[in-house]
């Protein structure tokens, strides 16, 4: 198949799969981990672009091209280690339990709900910029954008479950066992993204 | 077709049984009863989990959640 096929293929199955994740996320992380195709990073790769183009122009006060593709540079590149890291944890935990790893497609899906939720937020910051007073519409507010937050953790936490449960094949324990390797790493790496300005929130 | 199907199954059968169920001792009946909610279609479980989450964060530390918010509003 050529390249254009192969980009055609990859864009179905990813919508099919976005779809999937949204309605049968079990499901759909077997089928992602079984027979997921290597071209559906590219629709995944061109949404985080949308929004950390977006961002770059939100974050950056000047409308300039050098500030605003250093900023886009930034961005790509914090969130990129960011991902190749959790996915080299994840190798490594694979490698250590001797089981083969199918898991960088799988931990690019969990991406959608943390690329939601920065999208979101940055279009709320510009429609309702913070901070928010304690009267009643900002209280309503504020926890309407909490409930929204944490809806979307619960789906993010439960797409990482499964990209471990599926694409490392374990059980609820080791689950966490590779979880809690994971944190410290996440930890200092949320750290140094702070400290440089690129993600005061963690892009994982 | 019968053939069609039989192997539809088999791919199925193959596929669920190449994990073997989670199991948690004394918790896995529970475990279970959350699973299934979440297999298909687990928006309502999301977020009614979220408001009674916030509900109690609300009850706890009062308006102070809008400086929660303020906070995730400026960190993206």
């Amino acid at each position: 198949m050529d390249i254009a096929g192969s980009l055609l293929v990859g864009g179905v199955s990813f919508g099919r799969n976005l779809v999937g994740i949204i309605t049968r996320p079990y499901e759909t992380y077997r089928r992602i981990v079984d027979r997921g195709n290597v071209w559906e990073l590219i629709p995944i790769g061109l949404i985080l672009a949308f929004y950390f183009s977006l961002s770059s122009l939100v974050k950056t006060a000047a409308f300039r091209p050098f500030l605003l593709t250093k900023q886009f540079i930034l961005l790509s590149g914090g969130a990129a280690s960011g991902f190749l890291l959790t996915v080299a944890i994840l190798w490594g935990a694979a490698w250590l339990i001797g089981k083969k790893a199918r898991v960088a497609l799988a931990w690019a899906y969990t991406l959608i709900p943390t690329v939601f939720w920065f999208l979101t937020t940055s279009i709320l910051s510009i429609i309702l910029p913070p901070p928010r007073t304690q009267s009643a519409a900002g209280v309503s507010f504020s926890m309407l954008f909490l409930i929204f937050s944490v809806t979307l953790l619960w789906w993010k936490v439960t797409l990482a479950y499964l990209t471990l449960r599926f694409g490392l094949k374990l059980d609820l324990g080791r689950i966490f066992a590779v979880f809690a390797v994971c944190v410290p790493v996440w930890g200092l790496w949320s750290y140094f993204m702070y400290k440089w300005g690129i993600f005061k929130v963690p892009f994982l | 077709m019968t053939n069609t199907t039989y192997q539809k199954f088999v791919k199925r059968w193959e596929e669920v049984t190449e994990l073997p169920p989670q199991t948690l001792g004394p918790l896995t009946p529970y475990y279970k009863m959350l699973v299934r909610h979440l297999k298909v279609m687990p928006w309502p479980v999301f977020v009614l989990s979220s408001l009674l989450l916030v509900l109690a964060l609300y009850f706890l530390i009062g308006s102070a959640i809008t400086f929660i918010v303020s906070l995730l509003q400026k960190g993206f």
